[in-house]
């Protein structure tokens, strides 16, 4: 939970992004799938549970003492246990995470955006997405992108995330219209349009989890 | 072999694919020992990839010589490319990521690992595994006309052909074949003809027999192959290394080594180079938008003509002779200009032309049609049909080009002996396909009827393809010889901002690219609507934004695409292709007439910009050997003061009642531009009416000396302007227009940062820094620009609204944040990362992707 009117979020806080990130993604977990078996290899649910439940089941068995060492087993973890570009490209993402966020214990908010934002940039440098490729960058990049500015207007974190969250929500829908330049459903050429991307759904849960989960007192 | 062999690793969705290509690759093994290690799906039944399995497997295949990847498709090269990032250091140095298709690939890197090639070697040969299936299927290494969009897994398509590891140094590939090497000692390097001489032999060799230029690190090549042998890039002193298979291969060796020592039989009078194509790339995006429409190949096809006939061929010859001679002047008229504008390199294709002028297997046919009772253009047509159908008959798509060229020549000569008709452009309208263009070309393409361009050649660099982009033609070039076989009417869509080609494109696509074009258009048309405003950044700093102008009409355009002013005038229109020079009272009147048309904004004339590779009939100069450091720009006009003293009268006479601003080009030290002074002193006395109130100096900054002493020179301007495309080709030693290093002579380097940073520094706050190269229209530039402290950008006219917008979504603190950080990066790839970081979605050499979704999202 959030410190009182500090605004920074501890350990079990970060963790508890993990956790509800996780409990999401295994409530969407079909339609994850399905929005998969639209533009793509009908997995993206089936993959994402997997590696989440195997990267909660690696926090239960140790607790780390970090947010490097938080990040970094949830990024191992997922790398290894997803399967399809998701491994690499969430993996990526919390392992960047995680190392811009470094040995503390908690965060503030622009030490949270920071490290939000290199992941952000891992996923940039492990995919090389570009805006409307219809890829979970079209919706990560306007959450973080919120996020900056948020912070920036002197908002609270807990605020700042509740208009990520609202951005990757919008930015998920907006690969609706979109026709994927990336991945296998590129293949499918101009089939791909009309589909909601499942990868920018899933960031969407995502940085969802991180308003909840680290929006502070009463947000839940 | 005492030392281990390299490691392979193959990774795979499926495990059973990946352990079913390994025993296919251990039967060519033998017993040989190769540490071989699978990193394939989750489990057993389970598809995927995982980058720390893959991490493990290639420590486990390391035995000190290094590991090469071969990946499957997807995930499995996003998950090997993190597996390298959670190597350490030493590891990850020896690992090769081999691009290879992965059957072919693992059972050649198998061999070559077990004959003791190291790892470049090893990832070289995988690489090149595909050569064979794709000359048994006979389709061209990379295709050109390919799918659409990049492939799977996040690696662009666009970079295109060249997509193989980097090679090593080492010679021979360690498995046995007899191999030598030699010294390139011809003139012009290993071009067409000596090139043509070296596949004959080895194709009468029977034997397999493969190059690579050592020089250059090139990838192996197939000798049957002259345009494969083309792209090697063998110039003179570059060291090329043969290596034989097959049947007699010492033997062949020998032969070989023996043709080069003599320079391929090439006589020291036959050593005028053939045009060489640029080494295609695949598609590459140069001019932003969407085009399009039916193919217009530019075959320059020659009419058919009347087989008339004529009963006086002396008259006839001396008809033929008389178009010769124009078409001779012509060519050489716009290859001197193609020389000074775009660089010698490209002005080289014109020699092959002139060449075909002085042929004297074609001029004696001519004659003896003539004087058996031909007439001009029938006896002309058909001796040049003869050898175009004798260049198109040969096998390789290489050589068939050149056969183009003659038809080209040959129409230019038919229309000098008939004069002009209307077989010419504007052609019917849609995508124009062509091998390269030349500016004057570019110049006569109405963007009514081409609604797209695409170059088999050419670079986005080119100045042809920079015309194309200042006229707003959409274009794609460096795409290969094979879009030179594509029908006319064939249906062509292409995407300027990304380098997508599709020929023939389904319906499904061809929507997508209409729907592409129609957003183009939106957000032209949004700019557009906002372009007359000023360009101030969100933190209200205000930017000039002006155009480069060539022409009246270039000016007339600029104040409609709304130009603050007309920030480089080139004054050289006015002066080439002419007997004599303009004098005041024309110049007056053409400078006059811009002023008009930008209706009391600031126009800034640039003095007469030539150099000695000019032809201005009026103004001989000596031939230089290298024209680009000779008597150019100023200096020229100092040493031959008539012409600028003319020039700068005018410009006063225009400044009594316009703002003029004169700017002397290629200034390199104080006294050139106290010298120049002095002379618009003398002609403001000439005049007689006293300084025109509004009338400024300054200079162009293209000498990179000129950059570090502005602290010395700012007191004699009233503004600088920076010329970074030259400023860059200096400051790098990199001509553009050469293919072979115009990669280095990018303006993001952060070299050419520095040293405008220097100008701004040296230039304080209250001078005014302009730029007025092509950087200034690259809106990933722009931050950098502004937050280094330039204050006027000039560009191409239809680019200044996109200019003005870029600058309206600025912010000076992060611009010079930005700047600050790129002068401390080591590339221009790492300039255009931190830049593009903040806006991503903006790409292209051009960066001018029509990236409407993130402008769409950028507005909070």
């Amino acid at each position: 939970m959030t410190g009182a009117g500090a605004d920074t979020v501890d350990l079990d806080a970060l963790g508890g992004w993990i956790r509800e990130f996780a409990r999401l993604v295994g409530e969407h977990r079909d339609e994850l799938t399905r929005l998969d078996s639209a533009i793509g290899d009908a997995d993206h649910g089936i993959n994402m549970d997997r590696g989440m439940t195997a990267a909660i089941a690696a926090l239960d068995a140790a607790a780390p003492a970090s947010a490097a060492a938080l990040f970094k087993k949830v990024g191992m973890t997922l790398v290894s246990k997803t399967g399809g570009a998701s491994g690499p490209l969430y993996g990526t993402l919390f392992l960047r995470v995680g190392a811009t966020a470094g040995e503390v214990d908690e965060l503030d908010g622009p030490g949270f955006a920071k490290a939000l934002r290199a992941g952000l940039d891992g996923v940039v440098a492990r995919g090389k997405p570009e805006a409307g490729d219809k890829t979970m960058f079209d919706a990560l990049a306007p959450a973080v992108d919120a996020l900056d500015a948020g912070l920036d207007e002197g908002a609270s974190l807990g605020a700042a995330l509740r208009a990520a969250s609202a951005a990757a929500d919008a930015g998920r829908d907006a690969t609706i219209p979109m026709q994927a330049r990336k991945g296998r459903a590129s293949y499918l050429g101009e089939r791909s349009v009309g589909h909601q991307d499942p990868g920018a759904t899933s960031v969407a849960l995502l940085v969802a989890a991180a308003a909840t989960a680290l929006g502070g007192p009463g947000q839940r | 072999m005492s030392d281990p062999p390299v490691g392979l690793v193959v990774v795979a969705h499926s495990r059973p694919l990946a352990r079913a290509a390994v025993e296919l690759a251990r039967e060519m093994l033998h017993g040989g020992q190769v540490p071989i290690v699978v990193a394939a799906g989750l489990d057993e039944d389970t598809f995927g990839t995982d980058a720390a399995a893959i991490a493990d497997a290639v420590a486990t295949a390391d035995s000190g010589a290094g590991v090469v990847v071969l990946m499957d498709l997807g995930s499995a090269v996003l998950s090997a490319e993190l597996a390298c990032e959670l190597l350490d250091d030493d590891a990850r140095d020896r690992v090769l990521l081999c691009p290879a298709p992965l059957v072919e690939g693992l059972v050649v890197a198998a061999v070559a690992a077990a004959g003791g090639a190291d790892r470049t070697e090893v990832a070289a040969e995988a690489s090149a595994a595909l050569a064979g299936k794709t000359a048994q299927l006979g389709g061209p290494p990379a295709a050109t006309a390919a799918a659409p969009g990049p492939e799977p897994g996040g690696t662009e398509a666009a970079a295109g052909a060249g997509g193989a590891v980097s090679t090593g140094p080492a010679a021979g590939t360690g498995n046995g074949a007899p191999t030598g090497s030699f010294t390139v000692g011809n003139p012009h390097g290993l071009h067409a003809r000596p090139a043509a001489r070296l596949v004959q032999e080895v194709r009468a060799s029977g034997a397999q027999v493969r190059l690579r230029n050592r020089t250059t690190g090139s990838e192996w090549v197939p000798a049957a192959s002259l345009s494969r042998v083309a792209t090697l890039g063998a110039q003179c002193g570059h060291e090329v290394e043969i290596e034989v298979a097959g049947p007699g291969a010492r033997d062949t060796l020998d032969r070989l080594l023996a043709l080069a020592q003599r320079q391929f039989d090439e006589g020291p009078a036959a050593a005028a180079p053939a045009q060489t194509p640029v080494p295609p790339r695949g598609p590459v995006a140069a001019s932003p938008g969407t085009g399009i429409g039916p193919a217009r190949p530019l075959r320059q096809e020659m009419p058919d003509v009347p087989a008339e006939r004529t009963d006086d061929p002396a008259g006839a010859w001396r008809d033929l002779t008389a178009a010769l001679a124009a078409v001779r002047e012509e060519i050489e008229r716009v290859r001197a200009r193609t020389a000074q504008e775009v660089g010698t390199a490209e002005a080289a294709i014109f020699d092959a032309h002139l060449l075909l002028l002085d042929d004297t297997g074609l001029l004696d046919e001519v004659r003896s049609r003539v004087d058996g009772g031909e007439a001009a253009a029938p006896a002309w047509a058909g001796g040049v049909r003869r050898v175009a159908g004798e260049f198109a008959a040969l096998p390789d798509a290489y050589q068939q080009a050149r056969a183009a060229d003659v038809l080209a020549v040959g129409d230019q000569v038919l229309r000098a002996l008939q004069g002009p008709d209307d077989r010419g452009w504007p052609r019917p309208s849609g995508v124009l396909v062509a091998g390269d263009l030349t500016p004057a070309e570019a110049t006569e393409l109405d963007p009514a009827d081409v609604s797209g361009v695409v170059l088999a050649y050419s670079s986005p660099t080119a100045h042809s393809v920079i015309l194309l982009r200042a006229r707003g033609i959409p274009a794609v070039v460096g795409a290969g010889a094979a879009v030179l076989d594509v029908a006319d009417g064939t249906p062509i869509a292409l995407d300027g901002g990304t380098g997508e080609l599709i020929v023939d494109p389904p319906d499904a696509v061809l929507r997508d690219f209409e729907a592409r074009a129609g957003a183009f258009a939106a957000r032209e048309q949004h700019v557009r609507a906002r372009a007359a405003a000023p360009a101030t950044t969100r933190d209200g700093t205000r930017v000039l934004v002006g155009a480069n102008v060539g022409s009246l009409p270039d000016a007339v355009a600029a104040a409609g695409f709304g130009a603050d002013l007309a920030g480089l005038v080139r004054t050289e229109f006015l002066f080439l292709g002419r007997e004599h020079p303009p004098d005041v009272e024309e110049q007056e009147a053409a400078y006059r007439a811009i002023a008009d048309a930008f209706g009391g904004r600031r126009i800034t004339l640039r003095a007469l910009d030539v150099g000695g590779d000019k032809p201005l009939a009026y103004l001989p100069v000596p031939a230089e050997a290298n024209p680009f450091l000779g008597l150019r720009g100023i200096r020229l006009g100092l040493a031959r003061p008539a012409l600028l003293a003319d020039q700068l009268l005018a410009a006063v006479r225009v400044a009594h009642d316009a703002p003029v601003s004169l700017m002397f080009p290629m200034v390199s030290t104080l006294d050139e531009l106290l010298a120049a002074r002095r002379m618009l002193d003398d002609a403001i006395a000439r005049e007689g009416r006293g300084r025109p109130d509004g009338l400024q100096v300054g200079i162009m900054v293209e000498v990179p000396a000129t950059a570090l002493k502005t602290p010395v020179l700012t007191p004699h301007v009233d503004f600088l302007s920076i010329g970074t495309n030259d400023l860059t080709q200096y400051a790098l030693a990199a001509e553009r227009g050469n293919d072979a290093v115009a990669g280095l002579a990018d303006a993001l380097d952060p070299g050419v940062l520095a040293l405008v940073d220097a100008v701004c520094r040296g230039a304080g706050p209250d001078t005014l820094v302009a730029v007025c190269g092509e950087l200034a229209a690259d809106e990933q530039a722009v931050a950098v620009l502004l937050g280094l402290g330039v204050r006027e950008l000039s560009v191409a006219p239809p680019a200044v609204p996109r200019i003005k917008e870029a600058v309206r979504e600025l912010d000076m603190d992060r611009a010079r944040s930005l700047a600050g950080a790129a002068l401390g990066l080591g590339t221009p790839a790492a300039v255009r990362e931190l830049v593009g970081e903040r806006r991503p979605g903006r790409a292209g050499p051009s960066g001018s992707a029509p990236d409407r979704d993130v402008d769409g999202r950028a507005e909070p």
